[in-house]
């Protein structure tokens, strides 16, 4: 009881910080800062505590909430942890502190909003992944889009209008076929069972003929997809981390691509198993697509920014490709790779922006040598690129190499009783990409801090406290993950059992005798 | 006990009457004349009070038997239509001193509440009638304005239009059914009768002429630029709430069957992929809420497709949303001396640097509109669209919301001018409003706990 008021407090404690600005004074940045830490940290700690109560034995929900919202359609207010969301909430609330310190400095125009908005976007990102009923969940991951509007808007560079409504429109298309799908999808349930409701319990029990599974996860999919982004749905990202400010890309690839992710995780594939099963061997395409061409494009971007959003988009293909072939190690990795990318490609996207406050530029061949330059810098640096590589001991091994592991086990007995040998033609080329990573990372980090010593701005001053305090708890995080995985993975294990469950088994409507 | 029923169930058409004999009395003895705002207010509130109460308290009547009924669901559209009515007197302070707002105002919200209660044809008609006159008038107030004298007319002539089209739908009902009641009206959509199917095209041309719906759409965007703010936030909201729900009334529990289905789903479609295209390139705010607008009004017949027993739920809570967000991006728009430079689109570049209280009320309403979560215009589309799926129209329901898609962008533009442009004022400051403020706030105040609690407010209808 205790603790289920402990979440809701996690879920309202930035709408609450978002009131409290508004009392605020204006002329006080620096109040307006530290209270924005303070209510973050607050967050965080509280989130970090019920991680720890949380019961890696229990399969259902944990600290439920569930109140009527709108009872005459079935739509509750229902929240809660499991396996599935633990790790991204943890995630999203250790992420804030550090996006509210790093914009210290960077942010001097209209402090006060952008810390509101700040504060209203993780509002929208924990709802998100707390909401266990569609229609909270839908308002919260539409609630997303505003402040990332603004954030982009108003704080991006020079082509930020052209940025944000190009992010806005685009993700906006999928969730209006969403919501069509989503009124269908509670519609049917209605239909079949007499029962309306919302709740993610209800709905994954729906049997629906394959032909409705496949149009509504064709527009689930579609919604999600361009969240996460897979290719060839991605045109919006490097538009949008380019122009976007260092709070907003971290906030970017740190937590909103998962979201995409998660999507499927947790709605698109578990409540449309048929369908998905129908459709593994193209999405299963796509996200090795993704995985290659994302890494072929990071190899010849001349903006650091960029290398690090196609990156990105590398990156969650590999969630999705251990999301698609079902087998529990894969499951487990993209869970993994999922926390994984969004601490590394945060840190990676903080020190960019270190970087870009000091030289103005973010050219990669403006800079040269700056392990000479700015040594401790440089040493963040290259963990952060060591683990985006995926190099043992670092989050980004386990999440790939159980990823890889687990497309391999699957796909090798369907090459061998010859039913298929796509997968295991697509986990192979997945294994490139891997390559291509160490590539275009050892590319930038070669370019950037090895050579003839060169930045635009001289003399730059290394790194202060506040930077490496924020780079030393990624780092800290990135080989928590990478050495002792099974705590998280304990946590996560019977939610990946359920997914696999969920996914293998078929939902077609019982043939009347 | 019929002249009880006569005073109760007609205790909020009586108070509005009383509102407007006093203000007239004031304006005929030519002093406090600035008083008639605060006795227009207090009927106003008084009458919404009264509606709202008899409604909770579950009262039915019929004092006038096939002519005026009143129920529950009924009355408790009178008292939000009534309550809506509020803001708009309360930021008309700054455009109008004299008696002549209110009055006619009053004179308008009568029809409005008159058509929630219509039994027969000659009572929707009076209604319709009662709530349109005095609304020519009212655009012509702005008469320092060239514009508004067009506008004015404009809209005289094509509610002419629609008038005589009702009509001779109405007499021709008349004709094949030998009955006034608004009965024949559902009954009549099922019938093959060729004479009774002329009739009901007429009558739902004259509506979509009322509601501005594509292609009889023309005179909105001249009439809502032409007038003043508070008269064009009037004609936005409650005129349109008013047709709708009357529209509602008329349909009754007929399901609806093609051929009038096609009608009755096609154009309103239109409507709102045309509304919300146009609406990108206009210049001028009261010209894009026009445009607006008649999306909007396509979105509310959309709700007709759907279950007879979920319209009048579907359209009053839409209404609701619609019109409080509407009524608060009025309110909050900034004071200028001059009408028209307040009225350019460009006037709101940089606003958040000037007046953060006013951009923000505007975003947030502009939001609404666009039916983005978590403001209470998504529950609203939700709802009507929810229906039209159930309904089994799912092609519809997916076209139409496709086409919400596409007013989204320019929703989306008069927040990137207020928050992302370079503070570039146009015109000059207008005195400040202490009024506009209050009606800005009591919206938001509205719409937040409409937004929060949305089941207890759907309960109600």
């Amino acid at each position: 009881m205790l603790d289920a008021g402990l979440l809701n407090a996690v879920l309202f404690l930035p709408l609450f910080g978002a009131a409290l600005l508004l009392a605020a004074p204006a002329a006080h940045h620096d109040f307006t800062r530290r209270l924005t830490l303070g209510v973050m940290t607050l967050q965080f700690v509280l989130t970090a505590w019920l991680y720890l109560r949380f019961d890696s034995r229990t399969a259902g929900l944990q600290f439920e909430t569930r109140l009527p919202w709108i009872a005459d359609w079935g739509v509750y207010y229902q929240i809660g942890l499991d396996g599935y969301n633990v790790l991204l909430v943890l995630l999203t609330a250790f992420l804030a502190p550090l996006v509210v310190a790093s914009a210290f400095t960077a942010i001097t125009k209209d402090v006060k909003l952008f810390y509101a908005m700040v504060f209203l976007i993780q509002f929208a990102m924990m709802g998100t992944f707390v909401a266990q009923d569609l229609f909270l969940f839908y308002v919260f991951w539409e609630t997303m889009l505003i402040p990332m509007f603004l954030l982009i808007g108003i704080w991006g560079g020079e082509r930020r209008i052209y940025a944000t409504l190009k992010f806005v429109l685009y993700t906006a298309f999928g969730s209006i076929l969403m919501l069509a799908a989503v009124i269908y999808l509670v519609y049917s349930l209605q239909q079949t069972t007499g029962v309306i409701s919302f709740a993610f319990a209800d709905l994954v029990k729906a049997r629906l003929p394959l032909d409705v599974q496949s149009w509504l996860l064709a527009a689930f999919a579609l919604s999600f997809a361009i969240k996460v982004p897979m290719v060839p749905l991605h045109t919006w990202l490097p538009d949008a981390h380019v122009e976007a400010p260092t709070a907003g890309s971290v906030i970017l690839a740190g937590v909103l691509l998962k979201m995409g992710t998660y999507g499927f995780m947790k709605l698109g594939f578990p409540l449309f198993p048929d369908a998905t099963h129908l459709f593994t061997p193209v999405l299963m395409t796509l996200a090795v697509i993704s995985i290659v061409y994302g890494a072929c494009l990071a190899l010849v971007q001349d903006d650091i920014k960029k290398i690090i959003a196609y990156s990105s988009i590398s990156h969650l293909g590999y969630v999705m490709l251990g999301l698609l072939c079902l087998d529990l190690a894969g499951i487990q990795g993209a869970i993994i790779q999922m926390v994984s990318h969004g601490l590394v490609a945060a840190g990676l996207f903080l020190m960019v922006g270190m970087i870009y406050e000091r030289c103005h530029t973010r050219e990669l061949a403006a800079y040269g040598g700056l392990a000479k330059l700015l040594p401790v810098y440089s040493v963040f640096f290259m963990i952060l690129t060591l683990a985006s590589v995926g190099l043992p001991t670092t989050s980004g091994f386990t999440g790939e190499f159980l990823v890889l592991l687990g497309a391999f086990k699957a796909a090798w007995p369907l090459h061998v009783l010859g039913q298929s040998s796509l997968p295991l033609v697509l986990a192979v080329v997945a294994v490139t990409g891997v390559v291509l990573g160490a590539l275009y990372m050892l590319r930038f980090a070669l370019g950037f801090l090895y050579g003839a010593s060169k930045a635009p701005h001289q003399p730059l001053s290394d790194l202060n406290g506040r930077e490496k305090t924020i780079l030393g708890l990624i780092v800290v995080a990135v080989f928590w993950l990478g050495l002792f995985p099974d705590g998280a993975m304990r946590k996560t294990e019977l939610a990946a059992k359920a997914y696999q469950q969920l996914v293998s088994s078929s939902r077609l409507p019982e043939k009347r005798p | 006990m019929i002249s009880r029923d006569v005073l109760l169930a007609m205790l909020p058409e009586h108070l509005v009457l009383l509102g407007i004999v006093l203000v007239l009395c004031l304006e005929i003895a030519g002093r406090w004349q600035r008083a008639s705002l605060a006795v227009a207010l207090a009927c106003v509130g008084a009458a919404a009070i009264a509606a709202a109460r008899l409604s909770f308290d579950g009262y039915s009547a019929a004092p006038f038997a096939g002519q005026f009924s009143v129920d529950p669901a009924a009355l408790i559209a009178k008292a939000m239509v009534l309550a809506l009515a509020l803001p708009v007197l309360l930021m008309s302070r700054d455009d109008f001193d004299g008696g002549e707002f209110p009055a006619l105002l009053l004179s308008s919200l009568y029809g409005v509440c008159l058509l929630q209660s219509a039994d027969s044809f000659l009572t929707l008609f009076l209604g319709l009638e009662i709530m349109s006159l005095p609304v020519y008038a009212l655009v012509l107030l702005a008469y320092r304005r060239p514009q508004s004298a067009e506008a004015a007319l404009k809209y005289l002539v094509l509610g002419g239009t629609a008038t005589a089209m009702f009509l001779m739908g109405a007499s021709l009902l008349y004709g094949s059914s030998g009955s006034m009641a608004i009965e024949t009206f559902s009954r009549a959509l099922g019938s093959a009768d060729n004479l009774a199917r002329a009739a009901l095209v007429l009558i739902i041309l004259s509506f979509f002429l009322k509601a501005a719906i594509v292609p009889f759409h023309a005179w909105a965007p001249d009439a809502y630029e032409g007038a003043s703010v508070p008269v064009t936030a009037y004609m936005a909201t409650i005129i349109k709430a008013g047709v709708l729900l009357a529209v509602v009334r008329l349909f009754g529990d007929a399901i609806l069957a093609s051929p009038l289905l096609g009608l009755l789903a096609v154009l309103p479609l239109v409507s709102i992929v045309w509304g919300n295209l146009a609406a990108m390139r206009q210049q001028s705010f009261r010209r894009m809420i026009a445009y607006s607008s008649i999306a909007h009004a396509g979105y509310l017949f959309y709700a007709m497709l759907g279950d007879p027993a979920g319209r009048l739920q579907a359209v009053a809570f839409y209404v609701l949303a619609y019109g409080l967000l509407n009524l608060l991006a009025f309110a909050a728009l900034p004071a200028a001396a001059d009408d028209r430079e307040r009225d350019r689109l460009d006037n709101l570049k940089g606003l958040f640097q000037r007046a953060p209280f006013a951009a923000l009320m505007i975003g947030i309403a502009m939001l609404s509109l666009a039916g983005i979560p978590p403001f209470p215009g998504f529950v609203a589309k939700f709802l009507i669209f929810k229906n039209v799926i159930a309904a089994g129209h799912v092609t519809y329901a997916v076209l139409g919301l496709v086409g919400s898609y596409l007013g989204i962008y320019f929703y989306l533009r008069v927040i990137q001018l207020m928050f992302m442009s370079p503070d570039a004022s146009v015109a000059a400051e207008g005195k400040a409003q202490r009024l506009a403020l209050g009606a800005s706030l009591a919206c938001l105040a509205a719409a937040t706990l409409v937004m929060v609690f949305p089941g207890w407010v759907l309960l109600r209808f």
